[in-house]
């Protein structure tokens, strides 16, 4: 180690790093800016490493995006809060850069040390850098600008306060769209920072504005901000200012405004109160469940159920339910599967006998879609039915469907059926069990497909475990045991995956009475992949059965697998022995 | 404007209209009433439908056509045109082709007249012709455009470049309602200063609007149309580029989403064609601030040649801004996708090409480290484009004039390639760019390989030096922090 001697300079080690032509080093060297730091000391770390960083936005942006990031958490190595404001001119030039995700994780980290500094720091040099950015001269200086207001807004004096305010009104009416549109994403923030007084005066006239905008993109983002200011706004002053904006919104041009509106109306209906949700946007968002674009259908769709849990039953009855029977059978494949995705939720909001007379018959329809994700979407929330109408109804209904879908053309259609049978067993009972499904469950073990195989294997485990091993004596072992006959070499395969999973359940007994002596009838098969799947599977069986079985039994059937032609069944066969010797070894 | 085309149409017909219409029609000037009435889904219901379509044959019975031009005399002929473009300010909905045949061929028959009508020598527009001439084509064109059915959404994001483009139904009548109006606007008889009044800012921008159409039939028309009102109304031109920046800036920064990016570079191609020398700094601006921005997204290839055009037309007419632009391309430079590094060489060799000493000499350091990592690129195509520069004899030029810098730069890059490269025409294409080197300057070519072989063998001792040394600041940290505790 004679090089311990020599003096280090911690700066000069990352100029030399940084100059190197592999990014990866540069980035490496970024990554460990707080080992610089760190040995700096802070003083020198303000002093000298934070001025050279600021000087260094020039290299690639994945570097200055891992710079920015890195200075986010940086206040502990520049000695902490009152030293924080060193940090603001590095991330200050950051926040002009050409590439969006350096940009605005440049404004994260600012975010992120604004708000830990002392107040006469914010107004001293935060608040100025706000200013500057806000003036700056190329449009990503003013983007930035949009998204720190309300961190420096919080700590300031009333007059900075009121130029804040100001400026950020010049924000909205920016020339580039560009701009306007930051303002209008992050106007929701901002307010949450203004005094209740400013918001109505100020706040809401920007609002306005943005609202007005002929560029459908900005429309846009100040729906977004619809909600987060309805909730701060008095419910009187939002039913006056943001009611007739969304209702607007609602009956936009623009698809893609009225998309917004659909996808943000349930969270306006808290702050307007019941009584304008049901004389306005009750009949807004039918307009929009209504609305000649499928893509507005589908985000409407796909909120009916939150929607709904606003309102009382008899409303959405009246009002909700007829456009929901009209988009279970709407053309567009991806509007019956958004409504699929969330219908079951609305059986606990109407109660039971309205879904029995009204949403059963949509289930029962979208059951049958000729669309495989809306069955999907369908089968996966059963339960919540199953609550509200009871298993009988259920399976006298529902189950006639459940079945046919058992078979599906669909692999993924079956996996979704299979995934539920646990939950569908636990429910119905063993006698409901035995009638319908069983015999479906062993027809899953020979599927074409090797998932759905898998997945049979893994639901006899799960119905075992679910019923009892007794249970499982008699209604699933004998059934997989005699498929280990069958010709086709991967479902004698699936007999082996079917005892690997049930025999930890099943106990030492069973597993050596019954199972054993399949899997050693099974090393003699002519395929190898058997025969190495029964060493794999004896190695899995070592733990759960006596010792003595293992000597007798085990080791005798490895030992001849052992000796086989297959370098590949001799491989596994060996290590199924090493791991015997090991438990021995450990044991003794 | 809704309101007097529907006030000369039969009360019933307007608003049957509506009801069965699609979106196209609704979202165009009917919007609110549209969107409230009009129902998707006809599917749904077929027996309402059907009794909408009876409706609608009894409403539009005076939806007839209007004789022919050529049967007026020719004071008549202003006020049947009048009445030719009231009868076509009415979109139809094309989504179910069996809807209103009749009165679709009628529109068609009626279009096609006007077409020949605006054509033929008339003598001047009237005010009135061009404000409702205009107001025909608005009702017609300006319409939301669909989104693409959401199956292409996935496939989307994998190639862009390889879905088929979605044709607009409506076609037969939009391209006739655009020859229409790009006959108005190329026409000598239209006056300047009157269709100013009409063919104003707010139908400049619906028009850039309609750029991200699907159809590249209709942004063809669109790029002819825009390019024809940039040459004559000089009013609209700064507006016409500020609003084509914004588009770039919403394309590259935000949404990399635009079908209509290389239309658009075609009108500017041929713009800055135009451009007087020395250039503005308004313009310089724009090359670098938008243009040069253009090379990031990751659908560069629709509209890479238009780009390359507008870039060395930039270098050709000032081609100090070389240095500008080959920086400019270093730093998007693709790092994973190789057919847009292939792309990029491309357009490299086209802009070296226009690329004097000095400006050369300014940007050859970071320029030959990034054409040493192409020359070493596992990618045969991106090895080889690099490879063919030396070619060009203006380029190898350059390169030689420099060697002392660039040699030793891409030295290393040869040197791998020659001994461990896996395709045999890169292989061939480096020993003979090695070859060049050593016939030029022997000495030079002797002193790198003695360095390279040099720094090979210390490669792995400078990594572990680099890692020793930070190791010993970290150390060097946690003795401070313990001594400060």
């Amino acid at each position: 180690m004679a090089m311990v001697d020599e003096p280090l300079y911690p700066i000069a080690v990352l100029i030399d790093e940084l100059k190197n032509d592999d990014i990866q080093l540069r980035l490496n060297s970024i990554r460990r800016l707080s080992t610089i730091a760190r040995a700096l000391g802070e003083e020198r770390t303000r002093k000298e490493l934070i001025p050279f960083l600021s000087e260094n936005s020039d290299d690639d942006d994945e570097v200055l995006l891992a710079m920015a990031e890195e200075l986010g958490v940086f206040i502990p190595f520049v000695g902490g809060i009152e030293y924080a404001h060193v940090l603001l001119p590095p991330l200050e030039s950051l926040c002009t850069v050409e590439e969006t995700c350096v940009r605005e994780k440049a404004v994260d980290s600012l975010c992120k040390i604004g708000s830990q500094m002392r107040e006469t720091d914010l107004v001293d040099s935060f608040v100025p850098l706000v200013k500057r950015l806000a003036a700056g001269e190329w449009f990503a200086a003013r983007v930035s600008a949009c998204g720190i207001f309300h961190v420096a807004y919080q700590g300031c004096t009333d007059v900075l306060k009121t130029e804040l305010r100001s400026t950020y009104s010049l924000l909205c009416q920016d020339d580039m769209p560009m701009v306007r549109r930051a303002a209008a994403s992050n106007l929701g923030k901002f307010a949450t920072t203004v005094e209740s007084t400013y918001l109505i005066a100020e706040i809401m006239t920007m609002f306005d504005d943005l609202t007005k905008d002929d560029q459908d993109s900005v429309r846009l983002l100040a729906v977004e901000g619809c909600a987060a200011l309805g909730k701060l706004l008095e419910p009187q002053d939002c039913v006056a200012r943001i009611l007739p904006v969304i209702v607007n919104f609602s009956q936009d041009k623009s698809w893609r405004v009225r998309y917004m509106v659909a996808n943000q109306l349930y969270e306006l209906c808290e702050a307007v109160g019941p009584d304008c949700t049901k004389t306005d946007l009750v009949p807004a968002y039918v307009r929009l469940l209504r609305d000649n674009e499928a893509e507005v259908r589908i985000a409407a769709a796909g909120k009916v159920t939150k929607f709904c849990r606003l309102l009382n039953p008899e409303l959405a009855i009246q009002h909700i339910l007829p456009c929901v029977k009209e988009l279970s059978s709407d053309s567009s494949q991806h509007v019956r599967s958004a409504l699929a995705s969330v219908i079951m939720g609305m059986a606990p909001i109407l109660g039971k006998d309205s879904t029995i007379e009204h949403l059963l018959p949509i289930f029962l329809s979208l059951l049958k879609d000729e669309f495989p994700d809306v069955r999907l979407n369908i089968i996966s929330k059963l339960d919540q039915v199953n609550q509200v109408i009871g298993i009988d109804l259920l399976s006298q209904s529902l189950l006639p469907a459940i079945v046919e879908l058992a078979e599906d053309r669909h692999w993924r259609v079956r996996l979704a059926i299979i995934e539920y049978v646990p939950l569908l067993a636990s429910q119905l009972g063993i006698g409901f069990f035995d009638d319908k499904l069983g015999a479906l469950c062993m027809q899953w073990l020979q599927d074409k497909v090797y998932s759905i195989r898998e997945a049979a294997a893994n639901n006899l485990k799960r119905l075992a475990e679910e019923f009892g091993p007794e249970w499982a004596m008699q209604h699933l072992v004998p059934q997989v045991l005699d498929m280990v006959n069958n010709p086709h070499y991967l479902h004698r395969m699936m007999v082996l995956r079917a005892i690997s999973l049930m025999a930890p359940v099943m106990g030492s007994e069973i597993t050596c009475s019954k199972f054993l002596p399949v899997v050693v009838e099974a090393s003699k098969d002519r395929v190898p992949n058997i025969k190495f799947n029964v060493a794999k599977l004896l190695q899995s069986l070592i733990p759960i059965v006596d010792q003595s079985v293992v000597d007798k039994t085990i080791r005798q059937c490895l030992v001849d697998l052992s000796e086989d032609p297959d370098v590949d069944v001799r491989y596994f066969a060996n290590q199924a022995l090493n791991s015997i010797d090991g438990t021995t070894a450990a044991q003794s | 404007m809704w309101k007097q085309i529907i006030s000369k149409l039969p009360k019933k017909s307007s608003s049957k209209n509506h009801s069965s219409s699609t979106s196209k029609t609704s979202d165009n000037g009917a919007g609110k009433s549209g969107n409230s009435h009009a129902k998707n889904a006809p599917a749904v219901k077929p027996a309402a439908d059907s009794g909408f379509r009876d409706g609608n044959s009894k409403g539009n019975g005076p939806y007839e056509a209007l004789p022919s031009f050529k049967d007026v005399p020719n004071a008549e002929k202003q006020s049947l045109c009048l009445r030719k473009l009231n009868l076509c300010s009415l979109a139809f909905d094309f989504s179910d082709p069996t809807k209103n045949v009749k009165e679709k061929e009628i529109k068609r028959q009626t279009l096609l007249d006007l077409v020949d009508y605006v054509a033929s020598p008339n003598g001047k527009f009237s005010e009135t012709v061009i404000q409702e001439a205009v107001k025909m084509v608005s009702v017609n064109i300006f319409r939301t455009l669909n989104p693409q059915p959401r199956e292409n959404k996935v496939i989307d994001a994998l190639d862009l470049e390889e879905e088929e483009p979605s044709m607009d139904p409506a076609w037969p009548h939009l391209q006739l309602v655009y020859e229409i109006l790009l006959r108005l606007i190329a026409s000598p008889e239209t006056d300047t200063k009157l269709a100013k009044k009409y063919i104003d800012q707010s139908f400049v921008s619906r028009l850039l609007d309609l750029f991200d159409s699907e159809d590249p039939r209709e942004r063809d028309c669109l790029k002819t149309v825009l390019h024809r009102i940039y040459g004559k109304f000089m009013v609209h031109r700064p507006f016409i580029r500020k609003s084509i920046n914004n588009i770039f800036y919403r394309f590259v920064f935000e949404t990399e989403k635009h079908n209509g990016i290389a239309e658009f570079l075609e009108i500017l191609g041929s713009i800055i064609n135009g451009f007087a020398l020395p250039l503005k700094d308004e313009h310089k601006v724009f090359l670098v601030r938008a243009l040069i921005p253009l090379h990031k997204p990751k659908c560069l290839q629709m509209y890479h040649q238009q780009l390359s055009y507008c870039i060395t037309q930039f270098v050709e007419k000032d081609c100090k801004l070389a240095d500008t632009v080959i920086r400019g391309l270093l730093k998007s430079w693709p790092v994973t996708n190789s057919s847009k590094e292939v792309m990029f060489l491309n357009e490299l060799e086209e802009v070296l090409e226009a690329t004097q000493p000095p400006e050369f000499q300014r940007c050859m350091v970071p320029l030959f480290r990034q054409v040493a990592r192409c020359l070493n690129s596992l990618h045969f195509q991106v090895a080889e484009r690099a490879l063919f520069l030396w070619n060009n004899d203006h380029i190898e030029n350059l390169i030689m004039q420099n060697r002392k810098v660039i040699l030793p730069i891409i030295f290393p890059a040869l040197e791998r390639n020659t001994q461990k490269h896996w395709n045999q025409a890169v292989h061939s294409l480096t020993l003979n760019v090695q070859k060049i080197f050593n016939d030029v300057d022997a000495d030079l070519f002797k002193e790198c390989l003695g360095k390279f072989r040099e720094d090979e063998s210390k490669e792995a001792e400078i990594g572990a030096k680099r890692e020793a040394t930070w190791k010993r600041l970290e150390d060097i940290g946690n003795q401070k922090q313990k001594s400060s505790l």
